[in-house]
């Protein structure tokens, strides 16, 4: 015979079933949270993307009248024969390049200063901070008083130590190499603060067990200190290496693309392009070839370095 | 709202300009029988108290800013306006041009002639010339300026300065250690390259700051004057055709250039130096000579900003050839949608600090010349004695009084490269063009060549 379910075990039962059928499905959970998301990135992203696509095959004149007559791919032909592209694209890779191993080494650097700081010297981790608070224009400013000869560092350290001369960096041989030092001076600090904490996180038995296998200060740096921080390395190459490929309010107050065209890296040319020339189909066509130079670069420290960091 | 093609109302509304000729005869009639002693906003031929309430935003660059300030102050105290007042930093004309663009809220801005003009082109700003007095604003100003400054026939803007950028400038104090304090001034610029190549012999390390700076009006404008000055042209004046021969003044200017800068005798950061590091290497006294703005004799003579040098700035005659350029600023109106009851405060603040105001007094102009020598368009501030007494306690000898106005009367201007709408292109080009030339040590008939050939490709690009 068949058992009778009471009322109450029925209601017991049903209430669960009811309580699954309010709830959201995985699919729509995710479409909940995403969807917002997505509609924000179409706004903000998308459509002056789409825009800039749509005026990189025009060609925009403001004058006599505003006219945008399609020329088709004509703007990215001739980017790729104009001379100032190519010159502003081996600046780009010249500054990006510099800036990133200046801003890892002096990061790195920093971290392992400060990590040893003794107790009553901690406090000075905070200041460490303090560079990357300045504006990438107030640094601009700044390095340039200290590049050039008339107010500069390399002649006053000159003068103390006697020598009546002027030292200039701002020359078009050593700008790009100042520049980056200063765009590492400026993000270095970010680097050092993440870079400790991991440091921090390193189990101290380690370093005791390094000393028993008798390991010399770089032999414990390399297998006992550097390990858990590749990955954060990792990420910082790749957010260094597009902050310095978009770099450009430094740059212009710092020497204006200059002396002559010798820092006018990519984004200045751009600059110039589009908002001193108005050409601003042929700037958008350039900066398609910005974008790509970011998306291959970093594409490229993912496959050779990311893909391997994060199967470990 | 008035609307024309260009977006803006075409002088004042007609209520307003009955409201404004009815308190104008009403004040004068006041102040006529004595019975009204204030309401002085009359002097000139239109009420310039603002009645709208809204801001009116005034942009420019940054020189002199608690001057500026100070008067935009006044002018809301007195005039009830609400004038909002701030600087824009860095690529001036640039920014102030895509704030065009985007009818950004911009309503009055300082302009370089060159900007005016392709403001102009843009259809981006309203003349001078739609104010109320703008026929009595015009002709209040000398006729080579006035021509300059217009399009068309039409005035473009109100005067703010005019200055001669080039004046060559001369450490009196550095010429007397050298040895040379008895010779006459050079009054050429090949007599003073000569001089230049005899000082360094004599020892001086650095006789000469070129006009070589990173400034957008730094090396292209240097090249522009010494051209002009050694009587030739870039561009036409009329036809903007380019002008640029091997063997003629662009040439000659070259080949100076280029072995000025292969003796050594320039820094090469002096390229990467902007306005204020170039005053600040000439006022430290290394230099002997300078190609520097007219106005800033004054700076230099002044022992509380320039220590070393002050009592000792003298410039050169311009008795056989000019030196520099006619370097000047407007204030310019935009034609931005906006309502007409703002037009007209733009418009009426436009007129108080670019003209007269509500006393009939050049204030603005005047404080100008007094307190930094900055030269005006109008006459009547120029001729008046305050201009005599500003000019004459800026200089380092009393004789140099007249050689100011003597320069000042022989100042050229590029009106082939600057009244045209690719002028701002051609600058940016030029610029980057010279630095190459010296630092890349291209031939003189190269440079010129291609020069010649962008100012075709842009009358090609405009339709000139």
């Amino acid at each position: 015979m068949a058992r009778l379910a009471s009322p109450d075990t029925e209601t017991a039962a049903k209430t669960p079933a009811t309580r699954r059928r309010g709830e959201l499905s995985n699919l729509q959970f995710a479409l909940v949270v995403t969807v917002p998301v997505l509609v924000f990135l179409v706004l903000v992203i998308a459509y002056p993307l789409g825009y800039a696509l749509n005026l990189s095959f025009h060609d925009i004149r403001f004058f006599g009248g505003y006219s945008a007559t399609w020329v088709g791919l004509e703007n990215y032909a001739d980017v790729l024969s104009d001379e100032r592209f190519w010159n502003g694209f081996l600046l780009t890779v010249r500054f990006t390049v510099e800036t990133v191993l200046l801003t890892l080494g002096i990061g790195m650097a920093l971290a392992l200063v400060v990590r040893d700081l003794p107790p009553r010297w901690r406090w000075l981790r905070a200041l460490i901070i303090l560079p990357w608070a300045v504006s990438p224009y107030g640094a601009g400013i700044f390095f340039a008083y200290l590049g050039r000869g008339q107010t500069g560092v390399g002649t006053a350290l000159a003068n103390a130590l006697g020598f009546d001369t002027s030292i200039n960096f701002i020359t078009q041989d050593l700008v790009v190499e100042f520049l980056a030092l200063g765009a590492a001076w400026n993000m270095a600090p970010l680097v050092a603060f993440f870079l400790l904490a991991n440091m921090l996180t390193t189990p101290p038995r380690l370093y005791d067990l390094a000393k028993l296998d008798r390991m010399s200060r770089f032999e414990t740096f390399l297998y006992v200190t550097l390990p858990p921080l590749r990955f954060t390395l990792f990420v910082f190459t790749c957010i260094i290496t597009v902050l310095s490929i978009k770099t450009f309010d430094y740059i212009f107050t710092a020497t204006q693309g200059g002396p002559g065209s010798a820092s006018s890296v990519l984004t200045y040319v751009l600059y110039r392009t589009s908002f001193q020339n108005l050409d601003l189909g042929y700037g958008a066509a350039m900066s398609f070839y910005l974008l790509a130079l970011i998306l291959i670069s970093t594409g490229i420290i993912f496959f050779t370095w990311g893909r391997r960091e994060a199967r470990r | 709202m008035t609307k024309t093609r260009g977006g803006f109302s075409r002088g004042f509304t007609r209520r307003s300009f009955m409201a404004t000729g009815s308190a104008a005869l009403l004040g004068s009639t006041a102040l006529g029988s004595g019975l009204f002693s204030g309401g002085l906003a009359y002097a000139q031929d239109f009420d310039l108290m603002a009645t709208s309430g809204e801001p009116v935003y005034f942009r420019g660059w940054q020189f002199r800013t608690d001057v500026v300030q100070s008067n935009v102050d006044a002018y809301n105290e007195r005039m009830n306006g609400n004038v909002d007042y701030a600087t824009v930093t860095g690529d001036y004309p640039s920014l102030m041009e895509t704030t065009l663009i985007a009818n950004g809220d911009l309503d009055v801005l300082y302009a370089n002639p060159s900007s005016a003009v392709r403001y102009m082109g843009g259809g981006w700003v309203m003349p001078a010339a739609e104010l109320p007095n703008g026929q009595e604003i015009a002709d209040s100003m000398y006729d080579n300026i006035r021509e300059a400054w217009s399009v068309n026939g039409q005035l473009l803007g109100l005067s703010y300065f005019v200055s001669v950028r080039g004046t060559l400038l001369a450490n009196l104090q550095r010429l007397d250690e050298a040895g040379f304090g008895d010779n006459p001034l050079p009054t050429t610029w090949d007599q003073l390259y000569e001089t230049i190549y005899a000082l360094h012999e004599a020892g001086v390390e650095t006789p000469f700051l070129p006009h070589w700076f990173a400034e957008w009006f730094g090396i292209s404008w240097g090249f522009l004057f010494e051209v002009m000055n050694r009587g030739g042209q870039v561009a036409d004046a009329e036809t903007h055709q380019p002008m640029m021969t091997v063997d003629g003044p662009a040439g000659a200017t070259l080949e100076a250039w280029k072995r000025l800068w292969n003796s050594g005798l320039v820094p090469e950061e002096v390229l990467s130096y902007n306005e204020a590091a170039y005053i600040d290497a000439f006022r430290s006294g290394r230099y002997v000579f300078s190609p520097q703005q007219i106005y800033d004799i004054k700076t230099f003579n002044d022992p509380a900003q320039s220590a070393d040098v002050a009592g000792h700035i003298s410039l050169l005659p311009g008795t056989e050839q000019s030196w520099g350029l006619i370097d000047s600023a407007m204030y310019l109106m935009t034609s931005r949608d906006r309502p007409d009851a703002l037009t007209d405060d733009v418009m009426r603040f436009t007129s108080w600090y670019g003209y007269k105001d509500e006393n009939g007094d050049f204030a603005v102009a005047n404080r100008w010349l007094e307190e930094n020598m900055l030269f005006s368009a109008y006459r009547p501030v120029m001729e008046s004695d305050a201009a005599r007494e500003a000019i004459q306690s800026s200089v380092a000898r009393p004789e140099d009084y007249d050689t100011v106005l003597e320069v000042y009367a022989r100042t050229p201007y590029p009106k082939g490269v600057w009244n045209v709408v690719w002028s701002e292109e051609f600058n940016v080009w030029l610029r980057e063009k010279l630095f190459s030339f010296l630092q890349d040590d291209l031939p003189v008939a190269e440079v010129i060549e291609e020069a010649n050939a962008e100012i075709t490709r842009l009358n090609e690009r405009y339709g000139i």
